[in-house]
């Protein structure tokens, strides 16, 4: 780290992250040697205080390896409009940098490909929203307009449908060229019951070639609607980032709000956020584990993952009011002392274990499913590193990475468990490791469930300092969740940056499914289970 | 006990609705317009053993051409307005427009956001809503028997 202070314009202590400033020179360099040497890339993003000091800044976090520390580098533009790409040396960056290009209109210069990815033409170009001067103007946006006149023709079908079902765009998806190659348009419209997002397929025969995902038609404006609530009502929000996630997402936004404001929060609350953590946790992999087999066509394996499902999710419900685990979460601590319900979680835990057992029986002992499992969508240790993907996907292509022993944060210094890693990188690894951290999960639950807890269940929230700014995170089902905030002068959001383990981890999709063939794409993408929600923001 | 005997009596009257109107099948295409999942897991919760609408005559169907009702959930993201209604038009008439889910209101949570349209009724005619965050299975199902009952009451004015 010597070299990374020599060069540190200025440095920062704040709880378990080291704010280090410095110069557009040096700010590649430091970076790459950060990430090569001494951590992993967690996220980067933009902040507008040009009302403090007149710059943009651009933050880039890293995990130290082996410790529980962050350091975060930090470049002021004071009047420049562009900074250093990282994407040449830190692959893992290539989408942050186009979304600070998107909502900051902050230009990463060598950046290998600056087309849109967060906005799509709904937005005019030079409209960046996250901007502290800007205010959306209605008539800014570019409504696609569909007369009544076509309408009707379409549906007497005089029209030709290409006319309205052509896809209006500037955007332009990446190109192969070549004999026999073909592509297939995919979405935004799915046939299942799933979330939007177009794919462009470029196949020979049943292979894939190359597919394109083209997301975040789901984007929400979440960050910058953050900034005109409390940072009390902003849990709210935080829970409606990603559905399944919610209790995860909820903790690490009150864990940042926290942090930045010096809560102290009861060993009562810790222990409630991390039981409800756990059993989030457990309803997503048992979940999963089930729909991987719609993936093959085991219609009764998806039929028992989702009963045993369903029973977690009425357990969520009987104990905190929400199926989703909604509402449990306050700056300052819990609503519902959850303890007090041990019995029907433990009875619930018994029957959900037994029939977990037998589902994985059932799974593992049927040929035709493994078989469809091994070696399919295979994603490298190599590339996995390189994406910074996160999670169970990162696990199960062998890196040994949790956030909750990483940075231990509620309880999980005290509870036993180790990640479970696989170095196959393809979708059995990824169930096993599900597996096992089903297992992991209910064995936490049952530790949990043998002590008391002292302490109130939520704290007196304190006044919050102006332009103060902290991290939260926690391990969500689906990998590590970040938030950032920053208060402003009077105690409320500036900022509030939010990191979802699916924008990490879309990057993978396209390299684990290069050379599967087409019919292998939704059990490559259930393998993974990545929100559309979470990632579009 | 998964489901209660009160929730039980629901399905007699949503066989019925079903039953009458639809020829014993009513076929609905989801069209999730931005919403952050949960609605569409509930959806998805609805087709499990446990709800098991199939033996109803409901189905979710891949293709809005195959579809009776659209059931919508979000507050209509503003990259979703099109393909929305696209979806919208490719629905052969009469079609029903559900809309499910406290976002479809106003936007719910996310009202005001530079990115969303605050309802589904900004963007196609909505015919039913049903609010909740989410609606667990039962409210979607017991949101759709009363739409029945609606339809039924409408049919009878009409005849008469
Ligand atoms: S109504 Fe609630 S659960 Fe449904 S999409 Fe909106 S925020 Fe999510």
């Amino acid at each position: 780290m010597e070299r990374v202070y020599k060069k540190a314009v200025g440095v920062k202590k704040f709880l378990n992250e080291e704010y280090i400033e410095v110069g557009a020179d040096d700010f590649r360099d430091i970076c790459t040697y950060l990430e090569k040497k001494q951590g992993a890339f967690r996220l980067m993003f933009a902040a507008d205080e040009r009302r403090i000091d007149g710059t943009f800044k651009i933050y880039v976090v890293f995990s130290i390896h082996g410790k529980d520390a962050f350091a975060v580098i930090v470049l002021p533009l004071k009047d420049a409009l562009f900074y250093p790409s990282l994407t040449v040396n830190i692959p893992a960056a290539h989408w942050y940098e186009r979304e600070i290009k998107d909502l900051f209109g902050l230009t990463a210069e060598r950046h290998p490909d600056l087309r849109r990815l967060v906005l799509h033409d709904a937005f005019p170009a030079e409209v960046y929203p996250l901007r502290k001067d800007h205010c959306f103007k209605e008539r800014e946006w570019v409504r696609e307009k569909i007369e009544d006149k076509k309408i009707r023709s379409y549906e007497d079908k005089k029209d030709t449908t290409s006319q309205l079902l052509s896809f209006p765009t500037s955007y332009s998806f990446m190109q192969v060229e070549g004999e026999g190659i073909y592509e297939i348009p995919v979405g935004p419209v799915h046939a299942g019951i799933i979330e939007p997002g177009h794919f462009r397929f470029s196949a020979v025969g049943e292979t894939i070639f190359f597919l394109e995902p083209r997301l975040f038609y789901t984007h929400k404006g979440t960050e910058k609607h953050f900034e005109g609530m409390s940072f009390s009502e902003g849990v709210k929000l935080a829970e409606r980032v990603s559905g399944t996630s919610s209790f995860s997402h909820a903790t690490a936004y009150c864990l940042a709000v926290e942090r930045m404001s010096g809560i102290e929060i009861t060993e009562k609350a810790k222990a409630v956020r991390t039981l409800l953590l756990e059993l989030e946790r457990l309803y997503n992999n048992i979940g999963d584990i089930g729909n991987m087999c719609a993936g093959t066509g085991l219609a009764v394996g998806y039929a028992l993952g989702a009963v045993t499902k369903e029973k977690l999710m009425q357990l969520n419900d009987r104990l905190t009011g929400s199926r989703y685990l909604r509402g449990a979460n306050v700056i300052g601590g819990v609503t519902k002392d959850v303890f007090q319900q041990a019995d029907d979680i433990l009875n619930t835990l018994d029957i959900v274990t037994k029939e977990y057992k037998s589902l994985m029986k059932l799974l593992l002992g049927t040929i035709s499913h493994v078989e469809r499992l091994e070696n399919t969508g295979r994603l490298s240790k190599e590339l996995a590193q390189k994406l910074g993907v996160t999670g169970v996907v990162a696990r199960a292509s062998g890196i040994n990475d949790d956030i909750r022993k990483a940075h231990p944060h509620l309880l999980y210094d005290r509870l036993y468990f180790e990640p479970h890693t696989s170095v196959r990188g393809d979708v059995f690894a990824r169930m096993t490791v599900r597996a096992a951290e089903v297992e992991c999960s209910i064995s936490m639950i049952d530790t949990l469930m043998e002590s008391g807890y002292k302490g109130e269940l939520a704290t007196a929230v304190k006044d919050i300092r102006p332009y103060s700014h902290a991290l939260g995170y926690t391990e969500t089902p689906r990998g590590s969740v970040f938030y950032w905030v920053m208060s402003d002068e009077k105690g409320r959001p500036m900022r509030v940056k939010l990191r979802s383990p699916s924008f990490c981890n879309w990057p993978a999709v396209p390299f684990a499914v290069h050379g599967n063939i087409v019919p292998d794409f939704p059990l490559c993408n259930k393998s993974f289970n990545l929100s559309y929600s979470g990632c579009d923001m | 006990m998964i489901i209660s005997p009160e929730d039980k009596a629901h399905f007699v009257d949503l066989q019925k609705g079903i039953d009458s109107i639809f020829g014993r099948s009513l076929r609905i295409r989801q069209v999730d317009a931005g919403s952050c999942n949960a609605c569409e897991w509930e959806c998805t919760a609805l087709t499990n053993p446990v709800y098991d609408i199939q033996r109803f005559g409901l189905d979710f169907v891949a293709s809005p051409r195959h579809a009776d009702m659209l059931l919508v959930t979000g507050p209509v993201s503003k990259q979703m307005e099109l393909a929305l209604r696209k979806t919208y038009l490719a629905t052969p008439g009469p079609r029903i427009v559900l809309a499910c889910g406290d976002c479809t209101v106003d936007g719910g949570v996310y009202k005001g956001s530079y990115a969303v349209t605050n309802g589904v009724a900004n963007v196609i005619p909505v015919d039913f809503y049903i609010p909740g965050c989410p609606p667990s299975p039962m409210r979607i199902l017991t949101g759709i028997r009363k739409l029945l009952a609606v339809l039924i009451g409408k049919q009878a004015g009409e005849m008469m």
